[in-house]
């Protein structure tokens, strides 16, 4: 049925029709209003789950993992600096094979203190282990949900699922998106029923001590497993398609790409802007087009280098960097095509981060910056006056 | 994850330290817990000598996630059980060391009890956490000797089996770099190691008459001189080395004419004896695919070489009055690849040569012996230029039969003095002395050879006695961790992997690694944590500590605990052997002594208020507890630091009524 909702609100829908055991979270903005939704379905008695009021991020991460090994979904949603306090669990729940759904709403990590939207933290949780899909509109978050619970849940996958939703754009706005009926998403999610946990009749140790012997192994499944889910998702984004009449999940979207000369590459919710302005420069004759990684974890190697071999110039937008390096999506996407004869030019745009607008404006400069000469990390709409240049080295 | 088949909730196989207290307090705790118990683990101890997969000793549902998070992922099963409707007939025990409970879990803790769950939390308290070598030390590995800074994780180290004292091989699980210390040079008979003041080594203790032997771990900054410390004698698993050696043919690349050898397929004892005298006497230039060898005419040691070099490699060689010259260009390959490094000062005895039979490495010493070393009042001199040569030939000579004394080393001129023989002036040498080892006759005199050495029927270990501890500076230092047995042998001595530091729980005055005595401090400053009231102070139904030297009380309060609904704490008192330095078998007494002597109250509130202790209506003297613990042996004999403990205990007894 479609509504017009706060994403939060989507997002809390989404997760009752998931209908989780035990919900656990610690209030932090902009990812609040999420848990508030859930605590409140939990309240009325519309959704029946053990929600438990943690002291901290870590110990949210902590209570659903002691619920995911004792055999009950879950689900938790945190932000920036709780995402990286519970950084320590969440590599464990992936380590342990638990699979964990938690939608991050997107913000800047301290310091300086910044509530406002970025990717750096769900980003920097890239080598966790964890299956990472960044949406780009609320019902996109809303199937990502119902989607990577029956993906992370698939016994050969068994693995965690991030849902990366940018906060207070997202978290915030109003949109109108599709709310499935309950009987569609129980055709589409079974329920829980892991082939390992907790059991007093069937008793099993987990989270043993992996000596150098076992420890390597152990990682090297985590890997395969994560290409598995490559081949996963396409199969369970059709049959959601089968059910549900849409299909939303995907390893990549593309957006007029055919024949584009320019491709700008984006995650998340600034697809939308650079759609509209792919729209305006074509109208101009300009061919431009927009891929928008979906799943960023597992990478789709492939499925980026296939689309991007025929533009001759690509610029890599993207709301975090690796300090002291360059964006980590401008570096993965450089190195497909090291030592590829023919690539195209490859420039990377740091951008909008800390919440700073990445407006129309922003995204004309970098199709005018791309076109020039490659480069690897240029910030974009700086304020020189707040730069202290005179102090540099 | 692995299956379990036994029917205790806790089961042996593990590879705790002997007289281990938390091992035991587990299983009193899961046993009065019975089947229907799901456990969550903090990392520490427990959790890592139960559980090394796939192995595990939990016959009961177990899951350990990290060091802080036990009483949180508690929450979560026990909201998982509630959800499954399970929460009636399955209880959830959440547990942890001292660490992992009063210091960085304290949180999850608080949270936990705060919400009310319905979880039995146990803390095993052994009152803190659970060293280091210089990075020249020589460590010895089922492929030979090895300087530890080559050691690698999953490399096999010999180690001493404390049950029977053999010798076994563990793996290294990890390698620590403990950075810039200071170093003190410990110095025994045969024997010399640098290493921080808080390194451990193995120590021989005698009882007096008619008790039995036993053996303590020291630190070094314990050690006296005259305390005797475990050495290496022999290794394990010797057989003869099998050399992979292609033979350059005829016809080879640039090959037109070659003089025709023969080369061994593996080591024997004549072949180490010509390699002895090589190592001693000999060179190789192997672009030229020459081998020599400096043996006047006139020498024993030339008809000797001679009589070998035919019988081994029957290739033709040409003499002169100084030298013996082989051109064969696969000899020279053969010698270069065996790992005896070229030039005076470079000379060394590679590792496979520790490995070999006993034979073989006799017969390697004596040809070296016959090259450059000369007889001196029934005893071996070796005199060389290279310095590592003689500190490995001093460990070989050790584990080959011979005992040996320290490396000499002098200086630019004064190589005079040491020799009775005419050297070089302008180069630094130095010289060890060997000998044969004596073979008491035990069976004529038991007692007597006992007394001396209690290791002389034992075939890997000896015992020596330390002459005297220096401090040399500050050095770069590493430490090995070893699997199950926790030592190896460093420089032929049996050393300690591990340190103890200290804890929120751990008490007055205690020794640890990170609050150390010293001139300045008499260990840890800071009175005990009161975690059991700082529980209770949330007001939950029970809040008690028990100790596993009273297991009967340990059990009624696990089951009492039970027996109630909502979020209960049982602190439990586990002496660790290891940790705080006393014989294994002292566990139950030491914990006895903790506890009657006010130093541990037992204690038991509920909902808040002190409802029932253990009394002790004859409180025995703190002295008692102390004495028989490394970890306060620096104020055993302090009347004013004793006298302070005495009054912590006496605060308890007064506080808690326990008279």
């Amino acid at each position: 049925m479609k509504k017009f909702l706060e994403g939060s609100q989507a997002v809390a829908r989404a997760v009752k029709l998931a209908k989780p055991g035990v919900i656990s979270a610690y209030p932090i903005t902009p990812q609040t209003h999420i848990v508030e939704g859930l605590a409140q379905f939990v309240a009325e008695g519309e959704l029946k789950s053990e929600f438990v009021n943690v002291e901290s991020e870590h110990s949210a991460a902590s209570v659903v993992l002691g619920a995911e090994a004792s055999g009950v979904r879950s689900f938790t949603a945190t932000s920036s600096q709780g995402l990286i306090l519970m950084s320590e669990v969440l590599f464990n729940i992936a380590g342990m094979r638990l699979p964990v759904m938690l939608v991050c709403a997107n913000r800047a990590l301290s310091a300086p203190i910044n509530i406002w939207n970025d990717h750096q933290d769900s980003i920097t949780l890239r080598d966790s282990g964890w299956i990472q899909f960044y949406a780009e509109n609320h019902q996109e978050a809303v199937d990502f949900i119902l989607q990577g619970y029956r993906i992370g849940e698939n016994p050969r996958i068994m693995l965690p699922v991030m849902v990366c939703i940018d906060g207070y754009i997202l978290t915030h706005g109003m949109e109108v998106v599709d709310i499935p009926s309950q009987e569609q998403v129980d055709k589409f999610l079974p329920p829980y029923n892991p082939p390992y946990k907790l059991d007093v009749d069937n008793p099993l140790s987990l989270g043993l001590l992996g000596d150098p012997t076992v420890y390597m192994e152990t990682r090297y499944a985590i890997q395969e497993t994560l290409n598995d889910v490559l081949k996963l998702i396409p199969q369970v984004s059709s049959e959601f398609e089968s059910i549900f009449g849409r299909r939303t999940l995907r390893l990549v979207e593309t957006y007029k790409t055919d024949d584009a000369e320019v491709i700008l590459v984006a995650m998340g919710s600034v697809a939308g802007t650079i759609k509209d302005v792919i729209d305006e420069e074509r109208s101009k004759g300009k061919k431009i087009g927009l891929l928008k990684i979906v799943t960023y974890r597992p990478f789709p190697k492939e499925e980026v280098f296939n689309i991007l071999k025929q533009a001759s110039q690509v610029g890599v937008i993207e709301k975090a960097v690796s300090l002291g390096s360059d964006g980590p999506l401008y570096t993965e996407i450089s190195a497909l095509f090291s030592g590829e004869k023919g690539s195209p030019q490859i420039s990377g745009f740091v951008a909008g981060l800390g919440g700073r607008d990445i407006t129309k404006k922003t995204i004309q400069r970098v199709i005018e910056l791309v076109k020039e000469k490659k480069a690897s990390c240029i910030f974009m709409d700086l304020n020189k006056e707040l730069l202290w240049e005179e102090f540099r080295v | 994850m692995s299956k379990h088949f036994e029917e205790h909730n806790f089961v042996s196989g593990h590879t705790a330290c002997a007289g281990c207290g938390q091992a035991l307090a587990a299983r009193l705790v899961v046993d009065a817990a019975g089947k229907n118990t799901i456990v969550t683990n903090a990392t520490g101890c427990l959790e890592v000598f139960s559980t090394k997969a796939p192995q595990s000793s939990w016959n009961i549902p177990w899951i350990h996630s990290l060091f802080e998070n036990s009483a949180a992922v508690g929450s979560g099963v026990e909201s998982a059980l509630r959800y499954l409707g399970k929460i009636e007939e399955v209880r959830v025990i959440s547990q942890g060391g001292d660490g992992g409970t009063a210091d960085i879990g304290l949180q999850a803790l608080s949270g936990m009890l705060e919400r009310g769950h319905d979880i039995l939390y146990v803390c095993y308290d052994n009152e803190a956490y659970m060293n280091c070598l210089t990075i020249d030390s020589l460590v010895i590995t089922k492929q030979g000797l090895k300087k530890i800074l080559d050691i690698e994780v999953g490399e096999e180290l010999a180690a001493i089996d404390l049950k029977n004292y053999q010798l076994v091989y563990k793996k290294c699980l990890g390698i620590f770099d403990n950075g810039i210390q200071p170093i003190y040079e410990l110095k025994t008979r045969h024997h010399y190691i640098k290493a921080t003041p808080n390194h451990p080594f193995l120590v021989l203790k005698r009882p007096g008459r008619g008790k039995a032997y036993g053996f303590v771990w020291k630190r070094l900054d314990e050690l006296k001189p005259g305390d005797e410390l475990v050495s290496l004698k022999r290794v394990r698993e010797e057989k003869s080395y099998v050399f992979s050696f292609k033979k350059v043919e005829k016809g080879d690349y640039k090959v037109n004419n070659l003089n025709p050898v023969k080369i061994p397929e593996k080591s024997s004892p004549s072949l180490m004896k010509y390699l002895g005298i090589y190592l001693g006497d000999g060179w190789v230039r192997e672009e030229k695919g020459e081998v020599g060898f400096a043996l006047p005419r006139q020498s024993f040691q030339r008809k000797e070489f001679i009589k070998l070099h035919k019988k081994l490699f029957g290739c033709k060689f040409r003499e002169d009055e100084m030298y013996v010259y082989i051109n064969s260009v696969n000899l020279a390959k053969f010698i270069s690849r065996l790992g005896f490094k070229k030039g005076a000062k470079n000379k060394t005895i590679p590792s496979w040569v520790f490995t070999l039979p006993l034979r073989e490495k006799q017969a390697f010493i004596e040809g070296l012996m016959s090259s450059d070393g000369y007889k001196y009042n029934g005893s071996w001199r070796y005199v060389s230029a290279s310095f590592e040569l003689l500190s490995r030939l001093k460990l070989l000579a050790d584990i080959s039969g011979f005992k040996s004394g320290k490396v000499h080393w002098q200086g630019v001129n004064k190589g005079e003095k040491i020799v009775n023989r005419e050297l070089l002036k302008d180069t630094a040498f130095g010289y060890i002395c060997i000998s044969r080892r004596k073979k008491p006759d035990f069976k004529k005199w038991p007692h007597h050879s006992k007394y001396r050495n209690f290791f002389c029927d034992n075939k890997y270990f000896t015992v020596e006695k330390v002459k005297e501890i220096n401090y040399l500076g500050k050095l770069p230092t590493l430490d090995l961790r070893v699997e199950d047995e926790h030592n190896f042998i460093a420089n032929g001595l049996v050393v300690h992997n591990t340190g103890i530091q200290r804890s929120g729980l751990t008490p007055f005055s205690a020794n640890t690694t990170t609050s150390p005595s010293g001139k300045f401090s008499t260990g840890n400053p800071k009175l005990k944590k009161p975690l059991v009231e700082i529980c209770a102070a949330h007001h939950i139904p029970y809040s008690a500590s028990a100790s596993v030297g009273y297991p009967q009380d340990l059990q009624r309060k696990v089951k009492k605990s039970l027996s109630v609904r909502g979020p209960k704490y049982l602190q439990i008192h586990c002496p660790c052997p290891l940790g705080w330095r006393y014989e294994p078998d002292l566990t139950l007494e030491i914990a006895r002594l903790a506890v009657e002597s006010g130093l541990y109250p037992l204690v038991e509130y509920e909902y808040g208020k002190l409802t029932k202790v253990f009394r002790i209506p004859k409180p025995r003297p703190v002295g008692e507890y102390l004495k028989l613990q490394g970890r306060f042996r620096h104020i055993v004999n302090n009347q004013e630091e004793v006298a302070r403990v005495q009054k912590v205990a006496d605060k308890n007894i007064e506080y808690y009524r326990l008279k």
